[in-house]
């Protein structure tokens, strides 16, 4: 597909008018013992100036590309096909030849700064390293936005914040005014509002220098909101290419629709389960013949396991690699009839009867610092919720907000410091881990960590309960005999359900249970969430930092910050006319398709420190001198008299609620 | 209800058939690690491979090698040295393994008790385990013949003293590595004791590297053990012992050199094959 062009438009250093590409690119390597075919044959071209996006589900290849385009595929890796830098290609050039087009034409930004800094390092003197000297290292950073840049000059990457790392990070990948910059999830690792920053800064750096970037992410909002152009990799194929709004909003290979369709938005229908791509992704060890999408392809016929489909241009600029007709493809529903026309009933709540509840819970943790130097973390500072009998509740909030520390509180993993945490029932509620892999004993077969929950039975009894709970997760009978390493993700997240639900909890807490799966897989374990409640009437208390998963699975979100919850209100209320400043900006930076996020400044105080008063004054728009007050005694309020919107905010009109938008989607 | 998929388990490593293929490095790591079950073999059958008594004087004194019906040499009363030597090798691999396990057993109890408490009880048994890493092994059984008597079972319990403490670090930090995991927590919350916590969601994880060390120290055993009956710490005089009938006959070494070498070598062959047969066992629990 690569555009034909002539050499000297390649090379010439004025003219040039493709940074990059990939010509033919298949990338197969060995991981304990076994061939892993990362590419299977991927063409494509960066054009000079522009943000490509490259998304793709893990497994889909599509950091190895960004790996192959720098030159550090490794020894080990078998390459064949061609990847280009301005002209030169990387995977036949010499170790030298590649270091010489890394220096003069490559700039890279990984996910986790903490680890591809040098921990041993004052920042400054290794952006210097990139860039030269150091008054070119503080103009980057002045450049990338790092406040007190003189200063910060001198600090070890462990004093700054994940934010800022990844701001010293982009100095770094732009020093020497580098052709192409390869983004590999920068942003996958911080928070939403510091997301939308980093995001924002690599635009504007785009926009200043003229340098391409090579965008590669999971999350299609992330590519909707600053990719040119974008491509869509399934399985180390292109699945799909062209401009950002025609690929994401008139999608034209099914993986992408499905993909569309099963992405959380804030505009997802609520009363609905969520459309859900069927199957998981395939395995990179054995690739099947044919369209690698057929086997989860609801046009797919017995012609699309035969050939592999290349993309072909369906619209000016637009391909796709699909053996169907675009009108058929787009006509169709790629979910099957049967996932859209079911509406879910509500589930039954007892607002009399609470089954969990918290009141002023407060919870420190002394955090160490060689002898003596002890210092107070506080992580939750008087937080109260009740969560009714049957209801499901979402607390949000960025890092070091608390969330997962009230979550751990509630199931008894933590005493809280003073406050009391109520249980009807008294009996214990189950937790749902956010890595599912690491929260199942390696040891021990499925069965074993499941009847550990009904070690009172007898065997028979016992083995007939496990498979009761299995298959109310929808595994088969055959997993009671695996081990966690055998089981793909999704299937790890059902067993852990299955383990929390095979004796129903009267409270089911669940800790970030999606934010480790692919967009494909969150869907349907939050309809497997949303059924298992339905069906066993436990109460949900699900912790996350995605606003849109909050409001798919909860009747009631509560935002916290800083170790207070301050907002809880009815969840289409808070996610479409949201009160406090806070959840106003973390709403708006949930990245979406045709969005333009509104960035908040700075980045979420340390809860070693919490400021005076409002602990958020320092970064809203609306404080006032009275908001630093440290006599505030800030409480949440109730807005109109009702009793479920609440804020803690003094700048607020409290005497009517502002009526949510009740989005309905498309067609419905 | 979701429909099931259908789902094959793939077979874990440890379950995969043995095979015969020599280019495999697994195929060696097998053989390798065979090579404890083979020497204890040996060591088993001493008294029948041994051609004769080795207390007994049965020819001429100081016959060289191969002379005088001895394979390898007879020592200066007359005694067989190949079946003091076998005698001996039997002696030290017992010993050595009598120590591992004792190491072990207490090593592994105190690890896992201080690695799953955490808290004051962690600090209180590992200071204490501290406290004797810190002693010397021959000055600590130099002391403890001396007040109990020469007697290689006291040899052995002062060299255990000293040895267990390794276990209890490692066991220990395996277990509190674990312990960080939220497999832990999930378990918790599913209603497991303490008691069931650490020995069913804990020690397992645990025992592949206590157990890869234990392998790996069989051949440092062997050597502390002649070295402490090289120092007449061990068994006392008739028994065959390969550092004791090293040490006595030193002064044999320009005249009949292989009445003290000949146990020295024996020494060397039998941590060679402790240290082979220990990487094998490593290689096969921790390929890494």
């Amino acid at each position: 597909m690569s555009a034909q062009l002539a050499p000297e438009d390649v090379l010439t250093d004025e003219g040039y008018a493709v940074v990059a590409t990939a010509e033919d690119l298949h990338v197969t390597f060995r991981r304990n013992g076994k061939a892993i075919h990362a590419l299977r044959g991927i063409s494509l071209e960066i054009r000079r100036g522009e943000i490509l996006g490259l998304v793709g589900e893990s497994g889909s290849g599509k950091s190895v590309l960004g790996l192959t385009l720098l030159g550090l595929h490794g020894a080990g890796a078998t390459i064949s096909g061609r990847a280009t830098v301005r002209g030169r290609d990387m995977v036949s050039a010499t170790d030298a030849e590649r270091r010489e087009v890394r220096i003069a034409h490559l700039g890279a930004v990984f996910q986790d700064p903490m680890t591809s800094l040098n921990p041993t390092m004052r920042v400054g003197r290794q952006v210097a390293e990139a860039a030269g000297s150091d008054e070119e290292a503080l103009r980057l950073l002045r450049l990338v936005g790092v406040p007190e840049a003189e200063s910060r000059m001198s600090a070890f990457p462990h004093e700054l914040s994940g934010g800022l790392r990844q701001r010293v990070m982009i100095a770094m990948a732009v020093a020497g005014n580098p052709d192409l910059v390869i983004a590999d999830e920068p942003t996958t690792a911080l928070d939403v509002t510091v997301q939308a920053q980093v995001l924002r800064l690599l635009r504007t750096l785009r926009d200043e220098l003229g340098c391409s970037v090579l965008m590669i992410t999971h999350d299609l909002g992330v590519a909707a909101q600053i990719a040119d152009r974008v491509a869509v990799m399934y399985a180390g194929r292109l699945a799909e290419l062209g401009e950002s709004d025609a690929v994401l909003r008139n999608s034209a290979h099914p993986y992408t629709l499905g993909l569309m369709r099963s992405r959380l938005t804030l505009g997802v229908d609520r009363s609905r389960a969520l459309p859900a791509l069927a199957g998981e992704v395939p395995s990179p060890a054995a690739p099947q013949p044919g369209c690698a999408f057929s086997p989860r392809c609801s046009v797919a016929g017995p012609d699309c396991v035969e050939t592999s489909p290349e993309p072909v241009e369906v619209e000016p600029g637009h391909h796709s690699a699909c053996l169907r007709p675009l009108a058929v493809v787009r006509r169709t529903d790629t979910m099957g009839p049967a996932v859209l026309t079911a509406r879910a009933e509500p589930a039954r709540i007892d607002q009399d009867t609470a089954a969990l509840s918290l009141r002023s819970v407060v919870k420190t943790f002394g955090v160490g610092k060689g002898f003596g130097r002890k210092r107070t973390l506080h992580a939750l500072r008087g937080v109260s919720l009740q969560i009714a009998q049957g209801e499901s509740v979402a607390l949000v909030g960025e890092s070091g907000s608390g969330k997962s520390t009230l979550l751990r509180v509630a199931a008894g993993l933590e005493a809280a410091d003073s406050g009391e945490v109520e249980l009807s029932g008294g009996s214990r509620p189950q937790m749902v881990f956010q890595d599912s892999g690491a929260s199942l004993t390696p040891w021990m077969t499925v069965e074993q960590i499941l009847g550990e929950r009904v070690r009172d039975l007898g065997r028979a009894a016992r083995a007939a309960k496990v498979r009761e709970a299995l298959s109310l997760v929808g595994l088969p009978a055959e997993v009671g005999a695996a081990r966690a390493t055998q089981l793909s993700g999704g299937q790890r997240q059902r067993v852990c359900l299955a383990r929390a639900t095979i004796v129903p909890p009267p409270v089911l807490l669940c800790d970030e249970p999606t934010s480790a799966l692919d967009v494909s897989l969150a869907a349907s374990v939050i309809n497997l969430i949303a059924r298992l409640r339905r069906e066993l009437g436990m109460s949900v208390l699900f912790v996350t930092h995605d606003l849109s998963v909050a409001r798919v699975v909860a009747d009631r979100i509560a935002v916290m910050y800083l170790g207070q919850i301050v907002e809880i209100g009815a969840s289409d209320r808070v996610t479409s006319a949201p009160l406090h400043p806070y959840t106003r900006s973390l709403v708006s930076a949930v990245p979406d398709v045709g969005l333009t996020p509104v960035i908040l400044p700075g980045e979420p105080a340390s809860p070693l420190n919490p400021p005076s008063g409002c602990a958020f004054h320092p970064r809203c728009a609306d404080a006032t001198e009275s908001c630093r007050d440290t006599e505030l005694g800030l409480r949440l309020q109730r807005v109109a008299n009702d009793d479920v919107d609440r804020v803690a905010c003094i700048n607020i009109d409290l005497s009517h609620v502002p009526t949510p938008v009740y989005i309905t989607p498309k067609g419905a | 209800m979701a429909v099931a998929e259908p789902f094959v388990a793939p077979r874990p490593a440890w379950r995969r058939p043995v095979s015969l293929d020599l280019r495999a490095p697994r195929t060696w790591s097998i053989i390798g690690a065979s090579l404890f079950a083979v020497m204890t073999l040996i060591a088993l059958a001493a008294p029948l491979l041994s051609p004769h008594d080795p207390l007994v004087p049965v020819g001429i004194p100081l016959a060289g090698p191969g002379h005088g019906g001895f394979l390898l040499g007879s020592d200066s009363i007359g005694r067989d040295v190949l079946s003091r030597c076998l005698y001996g090798m039997r002696a030290s691999w017992f010993a050595a393994l009598v120590v591992i396990a004792g190491g072990f057993l207490i090593g592994g109890l105190v690890g896992l008790v201080a690695g799953s408490s955490g808290g004051w009880i962690d600090n209180l048994l590992m200071r204490i385990t501290d406290g004797f890493l810190a002693l010397p092994a021959p000055v600590l059984a130099i002391a403890v013949v001396a007040s109990l008597g020469p007697s290689f079972t006291h040899t052995l319990i002062a060299v255990s003293v000293v040895w267990w403490p390794f276990y209890a670090r490692i066991v220990r930090g395996e277990i509190s590595k674990l312990a960080a995991r939220p497999h832990v927590e999930a378990a918790r919350l599913a209603g497991a004791g303490r008691v069931r916590i650490a020995v069913r969601h804990l020690l397992p994880g645990a025992l592949p590297a206590a157990v890869v060390t234990a392998s790996l120290d069989v051949g440092n055993l062997v050597l502390a053990l002649a070295g402490l009956s090289f120092l007449g710490l061990g068994q006392s005089a008739p028994a065959p012992e390969l550092g004791a009938d090293s040490a006595r006959n030193l002064s044999l070494l320009l005249q009949q050199w292989w009445v003290p070498v000949v146990p020295g070598i024996a020494v060397a062959v039998l941590a060679v094959i402790a240290n082979v047969a220990g990487d094998s066992v490593r290689n096969l629990i921790d390929p890494a």
